[in-house]
């Protein structure tokens, strides 16, 4: 820890307090039994850890059963996005790998070494048939649903290619973006939600209600599009649909000019308005989970997305270097989010007012948000309740509420107590005056004396009679 | 389906409002509207809609009219809200039961005996949410009606058990129970909020300003009551039933305050927040001012507690069961709510508005 970071912690103690609460009260609902697993395993979660930084650890808690599906599924589509991000493969030979990568992992020992070295998981693909091994020693059903989302995604990598050489690929209107996000995270949702469903870990429902876990994927995915803008930008990638920012800029790169701050920042309310409108969603979904290490790793990066949201809404520094949620609130986020449900709503709720707070009127779209906020408020109130019917009846006769009964006894209670005590401190005092006063008699005090003086207006000994006897 | 309809305070800002959406929706529907004032300028009533001047508070007036309609349907609109200074007292008190609960009783009695098919009244989320004392979040149809609150809701909520009990065979009533309306025409809460600019009190904020409300677009309780009727004649299925009706879209009071002060090109220059604790002590401290000096104030405990009181319903009953869903959304309603056609002059007069250029021209876009 640099002077920096101790600094910093002095002045944000409650941020330290999450780091350490986290780091040493948080126990995985499963562990890895790192010692019974094979060579090609402890590979795959080498590359699990090598390749993601936030997944890895909830991947790692994961019920047994799903333990393995999961990582390798991850390691499968980070596969096909490693060849799909290298721009020097030429699309001749990208097209048909990406398309045919459901069987490449039907081919024991496939590895593929045509990715340029400075491609940061190309190790991956190298070694990709330790993957393909424990793709191949998973349960049947696991692996059909890997294959059918492999199958779509490499499809829908490979026309996004095709279009990007020959044609424009940029993405325009804001079905396109609901599009190209499905297609990088809404499919992932989908696969896990199956994996879910076959495991026993997620109520069936989830699949029918396929808007539910579409969210899910999109929700993360617009947040990173969101915080990543600028990054992205200098990469020469641009994700936000033309339909939006044209309405506040005329070229996408005058978002990041200072002179159009305002517009900057109303173009990244829209974007933060049109993410939001999945929040519901989300929590919806999160109620169907069954399994506490799955709810963990679903309810952690939608309570880090939301969070990412509210710290990129309305802040120009978004348009200016990377932005990140602190440390402290990451960690803080962790522990609410394996928790129960009810909790990750209060997270919801609490940064959705946040949001709420930060937005201004002068934002062409401030009733909207301000509307969609309120809307998240209101699902969250209509699954927990904060008042309850039978409390306000109970209201309407006089009567209490075991509750509200309760207290009052327990305030009568301490009332009697105060009372006991003061009347108890009452008889103290006088038994010791009494004491006090009588002794000072038996030694031959002259309490008449006193008396008299104080009648006649004398309440101090007199000067006279002090000077006298010096 | 609907073919001949009485609808009683017809000439008034919801009245109207029904009157319009049921001449569109059924224009060979007979409509006869009763009310005190003939229809004027400002709320518009459809050509073709019989006028009969009645104060409801007369029985013999009511039963008359009635008796010669000879409707299918009665819709009583017609009561009166306290205005906002009078709101928290008790002044008006027998006036208010006169009117709420008297005039709902004869238009019922006058109802029945004709052989109306089916009542509906127009009731108000009041009914529950007058008692201050709680807050009302997401709350449904279960929620008790209070029987001790303020003269408004407390009247309201009578009239509305005794309409809800005497639904049988023969008449099928309901209930409907809008939040907070606004629209064109609105007297109370857009002029009351737009007054603030003038006042210079917009930048501050009573609580946290993040209590939700309820707000209904006019035409949208519009369509809920020919949604009623439409019920009652057919499936019955609302029959002795109350139902929340508002645009089921909650709204922060202080973002819908912004949002019409937006409409009238103003945004607060600063924001000053003010504790509810130390603005209910300001209340007090005018209420007693007020009782000096014997005038009114619309600035007092009840009016602070309003603005930071949470009142929203969950809006379920009413989509299941009659099949309603707001038409016109929040946004458009606010919009529509402050825009001044250049025709209607007197609503401009009427809720202050010395006419800012940039209205017209953000119009005419």
């Amino acid at each position: 820890m640099g002077v920096g970071s101790v600094l910093y912690y002095s002045f944000h103690p409650s941020e330290l307090r999450s780091i350490l609460q986290w780091k040493i009260w948080h126990n995985p609902v499963h562990e890895r039994n790192v010692k019974d697993e094979t060579e090609t395993q402890k590979i795959c979660f080498k590359f699990l850890d090598q390749t993601s930084r936030s997944f890895s650890a909830v991947i790692k808690e994961l019920h047994p059963e799903l333990l393995l599906p999961v990582c390798v599924f991850y390691l499968t589509l980070r596969g096909l996005d490693t060849i799909e991000d290298d721009t020097s493969i030429p699309l001749e030979t990208k097209e048909p790998l990406l398309r045919g990568f459901k069987d490449i992992m039907e081919q024991d020992g496939w590895t593929f070494a045509g990715n340029r070295p400075e491609e940061k998981d190309r190790e991956l693909l190298v070694q990709f048939h330790n993957v393909i091994t424990e793709y191949k020693n998973m349960k049947p059903a696991y692996r059909a649903i890997i294959k059918d989302i492999t199958d779509k995604m490499g499809n829908g990598m490979a026309d996004y290619c095709r279009k990007a050489a020959l044609e424009d690929a940029s993405v325009k209107t804001t079905v396109e973006y609901d599009l190209y996000c499905y297609y990088v995270a809404g499919l992932v949702g989908e696969g896990l939600t199956r994996l879910f469903v076959e495991a026993e870990f997620g109520n069936p429902a989830l699949l029918k209600r396929a808007n539910l876990h579409k969210s899910m994927g999109l929700f993360l995915q617009k947040t990173n599009i969101i915080r990543d803008v600028r990054e992205d930008n200098d990469d020469q990638r641009r994700f936000w649909p033309k339909e939006i920012w044209s309405k506040h800029v005329s070229d996408f790169d005058d978002l990041f000019k200072p002179e159009n701050q305002e517009a900057a920042l109303n173009c990244s309310s829209e974007m933060v308005l049109n993410a939001l409108e999945h929040a519901e969603d989300c929590l919806f979904y999160l109620a169907g989970l069954r399994e506490q290490s799955v709810f963990n790793f679903c309810a952690i990066p939608q309570s880090m997305a939301i969070a990412t949201l509210e710290l990129c809404f309305r802040n120009p520094a978004l348009f200016q270097r990377n932005i990140k949620i602190t440390k402290g609130d990451a960690c803080s986020l962790m522990t609410e989010s394996t928790q129960n449900l009810r909790v990750v709503c209060d997270v919801f709720r609490r940064y959705a007012r946040r949001i709420h707070k930060k937005n201004t009127p002068k934002d062409p779209n401030f009733l909207k948000i301000s509307l969609v906020c309120g809307r998240i408020e209101k699902f969250i109130e209509s699954i927990f309740p904060t008042q309850n019917v039978e409390d306000a009846k109970r209201k309407v006769v006089g009567e209490l509420s075991a509750h509200e009964a309760e207290r009052a006894r327990l305030e009568a209670e301490n009332r009697q107590d105060m009372w006991f005590m003061m009347a108890l401190m009452g008889v103290i005092v006088l038994i010791v005056s009494i004491i006090m006063i009588g002794s000072a008699w038996l030694l031959g005090a002259r309490f008449d004396l006193a008396w008299k003086e104080m009648t006649s207006g004398n309440f101090r000994p007199s000067k006279k009679s002090l000077d006298h006897e010096l | 389906m609907l073919q001949n309809v009485l609808i009683s305070g017809g000439t008034g800002f919801v009245g109207a409002a029904i009157a319009r959406a049921l001449a569109e929706k059924y224009p060979e529907c007979a409509i006869t509207i009763i009310d005190l004032k003939p229809p004027g300028t400002i709320h518009v009533v459809p050509h073709g809609v019989l006028f009969v001047c009645v104060d409801i508070t007369n029985a013999d007036e009511v039963s008359k009219a009635i008796q010669q309609v000879q409707p299918e349907i009665v819709i009583h609109t017609a009561g009166i809200v306290p205005v906002l200074s009078e709101r928290f007292a008790r002044r008006l008190e027998r006036h208010v039961w006169a009117v709420n609960v008297e005039g709902t009783r004869n238009m019922l009695e006058a109802a029945k005996r004709s052989g109306v098919k089916g009542f509906i009244y127009t009731s108000t989320c009041c009914v529950v949410t007058d008692q201050m004392d709680v807050p009302y979040a997401n709350i449904d149809e279960n929620w008790p009606t209070q029987s001790s609150s303020l003269i408004y809701g407390e009247s309201k909520a009578a009239a509305e058990s005794m309409v809800l009990e005497k639904s049988c065979e023969t008449m099928a009533t309901c209930s409907l129970r809008p939040s907070v309306l606004c629209g064109p025409g609105d007297y109370q809460l857009v002029p009351a909020i737009h007054a603030c600019i003038a006042k210079g009190q917009t930048p501050f904020i009573i609580g946290n300003g993040l209590n939700l409300w309820d707000v209904t677009y006019v035409t949208n309780v519009a369509d809920a009551h020919i949604l009623a009727a439409e019920n009652l004649m057919t499936t019955q299925t609302a029959a002795g039933e109350g139902f929340f009706i508002q645009n089921n879209d909650p709204i922060t009071f202080r973002a819908f305050c912004l949002a019409i002060w937006g409409q009238f090109g103003h945004t607060p220059p600063f924001e000053v927040r003010i504790p509810q604790p130390l603005a209910y002590i300001v209340g007090l401290v005018f209420e007693f001012l007020a009782w000096i000096f014997g005038t009114t104030c619309n600035l007092s405990r009840g009016s602070v507690r309003d603005a930071c009181s949470i009142r929203y319903a969950s809006g379920a009953k009413a989509r299941q069961v009659l099949g309603y869903e707001p038409q016109v959304g929040i946004k458009d309603g606010i919009r529509l709510s402050c825009e001044v056609d250049l025709n209607d002059k007197d609503y401009a007069r009427r809720i202050g508005i010395e006419l800012p250029a940039q209205v017209f021209s953000r119009k005419n876009n």
